[in-house]
């Protein structure tokens, strides 16, 4: 089973992740099982016709047996997207493989954060210790707690670990972003709305428009050559 | 009573005064809009003494935060200063770029909107060179602008600017390193409540916590909880930054730190430090978190003008424009310095 680290977004997600392994081993153990299950002779040929498929393309087919399944092995299982909604399904899987990976990163990203509280609470309880004064003042002693928590977080905020722990988070989520915005795109075209790549090509040539009218009015505001006159035409 | 008693009592108090609060206003100074161009306005400052005698100030001010930060309130309000002691004030205000600016590029910010909000300034006043003050982001803009076109900047300020961008004490410098900011804006406008939650990440026990609680503590007159929602309508009015140029902005000076290296190119042509040839201001905050002294400081090796004056107040990044201390300190600074240097003309 996996172990969340830290967060309570984060733990719920995977509480509901093993939830869901669990009652899918359970189906599996059913179906495998004769006396639990009198059709289980039928489905027996059909899913190991399915494991030497599966063996043969490079995967996993005992997957939903093995104990300790991480959502990135099952993202890892998913047929190849194939056929007429092959973009869409590519473009979902990464999704899923994504928000997978942020998942873990949150996790990551969260011990960060308990580690920092609890240094504080050792910094607070050394200047305790030091201090009589503050467990007679509540006031002070939340002064000390605030001073003491973000002297720690700096130390950690200014460190390499915590920068790549926080450009970590912020580049899936990004990528996530992306993906969406190709569902969306494609959507959008199919709803007859205006999509945003549309969007985009217009503001590109109204910003276009736009620097030519200003080249104009700058060269028109800018004193030119004295224009000389129009000589008469000869023998008039 | 108890310590913890008086505490809830207080807290109590503040909470019942701040329900009765309802929207505050800000930026309240007489102004007329002179100038606009896409969602770029260019205000002028009704005048509120007798003229100085100096050409006219533009305040550029950041693309990151509201401009109102300069106006909040009669009594703390750094541009008002400024006009009381007769200088004649514009300001930029970038206003809330959409979806519609995200194409928008670094370059057209400095060398299109900036550059003609300057020469309107230029052509109503009918001179040649303006002084300009840029603050913060702005600052970084103005002096790029200042080494592009170094003819029409009479004199040029910077507050709270950042130059270097790599220095150990800078925490968003750090943090940016590892973020792929081509990929951030690929999918659009970088959201404003992002950058909040950013700011808001650089000190999070103090202003997530300590400064509600020192509120509810110590505060329950009107018109001091009436500043702090001013304040606090402030911080969290950040518009979204265009794509395009938020990304350049966060490639160019932020990773690659190409101000100081001398490898910024905008318009095709390179923005070197040592063409700023004007007389420089450089004000610094002392315990700026944001933008910290390190990032400021090392303006003047940069930059090729002989006549450059730096100046440290005692405050944070926000103490400058609202401080008591800054307000004293600094409008008088500047107009001093403006008036000098109009003297040894």
């Amino acid at each position: 089973m996996l172990k969340p680290q830290a967060g309570w977004q984060a733990s719920m997600l995977l509480k509901a992740w093993d939830d869901y392994v669990t009652a899918c081993q359970g189906v599996m153990q059913r179906i495998q099982d004769p006396n639990a299950n009198p059709g289980a002779a039928m489905s027996l040929p059909f899913f190991g016709a399915w494991q030497e498929f599966a063996q043969a393309l490079g995967m996993r087919a005992d997957v939903l047996a093995v104990d300790g399944l991480k959502p990135e092995d099952v993202m890892a299982q998913f047929m190849p997207a194939l056929g007429h909604t092959r973009e869409y399904q590519t473009t979902l899987q990464r999704m899923l493989e994504l928000g997978s990976q942020f998942q873990r990163r949150y996790a990551e990203f969260m011990q960060h954060g308990a580690d920092i509280g609890q240094r504080a609470l050792q910094a607070m309880q050394k200047r305790s210790a030091a201090d009589s004064s503050l467990s007679s003042s509540p006031a002070a002693a939340y002064e000390a707690w605030i001073d003491c928590a973000e002297q720690t977080y700096a130390q950690a905020a200014h460190g390499e670990p915590f920068a790549r722990a926080l450009g970590e988070l912020c580049n899936l989520l990004s990528a996530f972003k992306v993906e969406r915005g190709k569902l969306l795109e494609a959507f959008a075209r199919h709803l007859d709305l205006p999509s945003r790549a549309e969007v985009d090509s217009l503001h590109r040539q109204v910003h276009e428009l736009t620097a030519a009218l200003h080249e104009v009015t700058s060269r028109a505001r800018q004193p030119g050559p004295k224009r000389r006159k129009a000589r008469k035409p000869a023998g008039k | 009573m108890s310590d913890g008693a008086s505490m809830q009592e207080q807290g109590l108090a503040a909470l019942r005064a701040l329900r009765e609060i309802g929207e505050v206003e800000v930026g309240l100074s007489e102004k007329e809009c002179v100038f606009s161009d896409n969602k770029v306005q260019l205000y002028r400052y009704t005048p509120l003494a007798r003229s100085a005698g100096l050409p006219p100030l533009l305040i550029c001010y950041a693309m990151v935060n509201r401009p109102y930060m300069l106006d909040l309130q009669p009594d703390r309000s750094l541009i008002r200063e400024l006009l009381f002691l007769g200088v004649d004030v514009y300001l930029i205000d970038w206003g809330y770029p959409d979806g519609a600016d995200r194409l928008i590029s670094l370059e057209q910010y400095i060398c299109g909107y900036l550059d003609r909000c300057v020469n309107f300034i230029l052509r109503q006043n009918s001179i040649d060179a303006l002084n300009l003050l840029g603050i913060c982001q702005g600052g970084t803009f103005s002096l790029c602008y200042a080494a592009l076109e170094p003819r029409r900047i009479a004199n040029l300020i910077t507050m709270v600017s950042p130059v270097d961008f790599k220095t150990p004490e800078n925490l968003l410098s750090k943090w940016v390193r590892h973020i792929d900011v081509a990929l951030l804006t690929q999918s659009g406008n970088v959201a404003g409540e992002l950058l909040n939650l950013v700011f808001l990440a650089l000190m999070p026990f103090r202003l997530t916590q300590q400064k509600y609680v020192n509120l509810l503590q110590a505060q329950s007159d009107r018109a001091q909880l009436e500043n702090f929602m001013r304040m606090e309508k402030w911080i969290f009015d950040s518009p979204d930054q265009p794509a395009r140029a938020f990304r350049e902005f966060v490639q160019w000076f932020f990773q690659e730190n190409r101000l100081v290296r001398g490898e910024l190119l905008l318009n095709g042509r390179p923005v070197l430090l040592k063409n700023v040839i004007c007389p420089v201001l450089n004000i610094y905050a002392a315990h700026d978190h944001l933008v910290p002294p390190s990032a400021s400081v090392p303006l003047g090796a940069h930059i090729g003008s002989k006549c450059y004056e730096a100046l440290q107040v005692d405050v944070g990044h926000i103490g400058m424009y609202v401080s008591g201390k800054a307000r004293k300190l600094v409008p008088p600074a500047i107009v001093n310095w403006l008036r000098t240097r109009q003297d040894a003309l």
